[in-house]
């Protein structure tokens, strides 16, 4: 339908960029005590609009074939508004975020949502060129937003030098079908790949655009800028950083290399790669590598921001081990995982946030004695950590059964499942080297914890679903399962 | 079916000929007692050179080159819109193209307005009413 029409069907992202603007202007007026407010009534209005929005998964086409809306895109965007609204929250509570410059934080956080939400919804290739540079560019600018650190310095730059470098190869690799096809929506150029006699045309688009998204995602090789990135950023940004993107990253990942490197066509149906193309294989290898690339180097990290960064990295293996049997169970589990994944990454970084707010830490030794000062905190924390390392009672084990689950469903990549087995028990080591550092240390903490409400109720919150979602994991299963 | 790229292969011969051709032969053809010691110092109208050649690059003409691409892609994109804006007039949706054109340019004025108050168009950067510390720390005088 044409750009009048669709634009009811837009209302949460229009609502984002003009709240988006609104802050700015607010901040010219000197009006600054109304923008976190704005911004909270904003979120909470998009939410709502959001809702109106699910579809049936064969959705419908708007913008003149930009954009779908269907029910995939629909769960996706949900998972990145909970993960980004509660970002914005602690953001206000973070000591090592500059008060002067927070308007334009939260501003470029709400572009970067916008970007993620037109990800989850791109079917024409520059939509995902633009969407994914709309998420890029922003997110230069918040790992670097303390301007005065080095080390923030160094991350927004490592990100932009490798993130361009990325963003030029997928666009090659774009060129190179639109070239073969004639025209930039996937649907189209779906009809015109299964023409194309040799297959070596569509593995070299195939492989550039797999590096494009692949950076996106912190996939091996194109992991490299991950650690650095998140080492350097503010804890605030890191967190924001493992999880939305990465959602973001896997939606439009799924959507096009189903729609345009399978059989079928199509996200709800068990497919094989297009005809001689075996693109599964390559990918089940990455998955197998980026696992143990996470999970092995992380082993050695002393900064506890750089093993969670690591530990994104082996939690994008597992995930992409689900995806490289291009099946629905594959979809359903990936979608499952990141829910799980979200709640338990971002109780983790809310729990270092609040750490590094009230005590002089930087190394995981430097957690000493935390176990003892805020008890209920670092029980909390426990179970996130135990969550990620997938143990059974709390959700972290639940999506990580399902990831499994796929490869026994579909019959592929069994030695897969045994590599991935192998990196969940080796990523206990770090995992439970905080734990350690926590509890089984004679140092007592003088220093007065400053227990801020909101940054307390999200741990809380977030830490509770680990244990919830493995009583209750069912319903939400049942309820992605019936999206397709 | 490959005959057509004979074009492109001409082309990257010439490409790499014409780049290549002149360096060797000026390698050859150059004479060696030019090439050492005082030859290649910089010329500074016949006074000795010293100190270094790097100055300390100021970020405001970086600054203002940023802002001045930003405005001026925009500007690239009036004008085919001014150009096919008379034809949609004469179908009756003047309005409507005129709105969709006047939000683009109304989130890059919100951008314009932004970089205005903040004083990063300011070449002398002073104190600031709406600034909020951008330039504040700066101690140059009050205006």
């Amino acid at each position: 339908m044409n750009n009048l029409q669709s634009i009811q069907y837009f209302l949460p992202e229009l609502l984002i960029v003009q709240l988006a603007l609104s802050i700015i202007i607010l901040d010219l007026l000197s009006l600054k005590r109304w923008v976190n407010i704005c911004v909270y009534i904003g979120l909470g209005c998009s939410a709502l609009l959001l809702c109106q929005l699910s579809s049936p998964i064969d959705g419908f086409h708007i913008f003149n074939g930009m954009l779908i809306n269907d029910s995939f895109s629909y769960y996706f965007k949900w998972i990145i508004l909970i993960s980004t609204a509660s970002i914005i929250v602690i953001s206000n509570y973070s000591k090592e975020l500059d008060r002067e410059y927070s308007v334009e934080f939260n501003a470029m956080i709400l572009f970067v949502l916008l970007g993620m939400f037109l990800m989850t919804n791109s079917i024409d290739l520059l939509m995902i060129y633009l969407s994914i540079e709309l998420v890029s560019i922003p997110s230069y600018v918040l790992a670097g937003i303390l301007k005065n650190d080095k080390k923030s310095n160094e991350a927004s730059l490592k990100y932009v030098i490798f993130g361009s470098f990325a963003s030029g190869l997928m666009l090659f690799g774009l060129s190179w079908l639109y070239g073969i096809s004639g025209s930039t929506n996937i649907y189209d150029i779906y009809n015109s790949l299964a023409l194309v006699e040799s297959p070596y045309m569509i593995y070299i688009s195939l492989m550039l655009i797999l590096v494009g998204f692949g950076y996106k995602i912190s996939m091996a090789p194109l992991h490299y800028w991950t650690p650095d990135v998140y080492e350097g950023s503010p804890t605030v940004v890191t967190a924001f950083f493992s999880v939305a993107p990465k959602a973001a990253g896997f939606a439009i990942l799924i959507r096009t290399f189903s729609i345009l490197f399978t059989d079928a066509n199509s996200l709800s149906v068990n497919t094989f790669p297009i005809h001689n193309v075996n693109w599964s294989l390559v990918v089940a290898v990455l998955s197998a590598i980026t696992m143990s690339i996470g999970n092995l180097l992380a082993l050695k990290q002393d900064n506890v921001k750089r093993m969670l960064a690591y530990s994104t990295i082996s939690h994008v293996g597992f995930m992409l081990m689900a995806f490289s049997t291009t099946s629905v169970e594959g979809n359903i589990g990936i979608m499952f995982y990141l829910a799980m994944y979200m709640f338990m990454n971002l109780s983790a970084f809310f729990m270092v946030i609040h750490v590094e707010n009230n005590f002089n830490v930087k190394n995981i030794e430097d957690w000493s004695g935390i176990g003892y000062k805020s008890p209920v905190l670092s029980i909390f924390m426990v179970l996130s950590l135990v969550s990620l390392a997938g143990l059974p009672p709390t959700s972290g084990f639940v999506g990580k059964v399902y990831l499994f689950r796929t490869l026994f469903a579909t019959e592929q990549f069994y030695w897969l499942g045994i590599v991935a087995i192998l990196n969940s028990v080796i990523s206990l080591y770090y995992y439970f080297k905080i734990v350690k550092s926590m509890y089984f240390s004679e140092k007592v903490i003088e220093e007065k914890e400053n227990i801020q409400a909101p940054v307390y109720t999200l741990i809380v919150l977030f830490s509770a679903q680990n244990i919830l979602f493995y009583m209750y994991w069912s319903d939400l299963y049942n309820y992605i399962k019936g999206l397709f | 079916m490959y005959n057509d790229y004979i074009p492109v292969v001409v082309f990257t011969a010439l490409a790499i000929g014409l780049l290549a051709a002149p360096l060797v032969i000026q390698h050859l053809v150059s004479p060696r007692h030019n090439k050492r010691n005082d030859k290649l110092m910089s010329y500074e109208c016949g006074e000795v050179p010293e100190g270094s050649a790097w100055v300390k690059f100021n970020v405001r003409f970086y600054i203002i080159a940023l802002v001045f691409i930003i405005f001026d892609v925009e500007v690239v994109f009036l004008f085919p819109w001014a150009a096919v804006y008379q034809s949609f007039i004469a179908q009756g949706q003047g309005l409507l193209v005129l709105f969709e054109m006047l939000m683009f340019v109304i989130i890059l004025t919100v951008g314009f307005a932004y970089v205005w108050v903040k004083g990063d168009l300011d070449w002398v950067k002073m104190q600031l009413k709406y600034a909020h510390g951008r330039y504040s720390k700066l101690g140059v005088d009050k205006k």
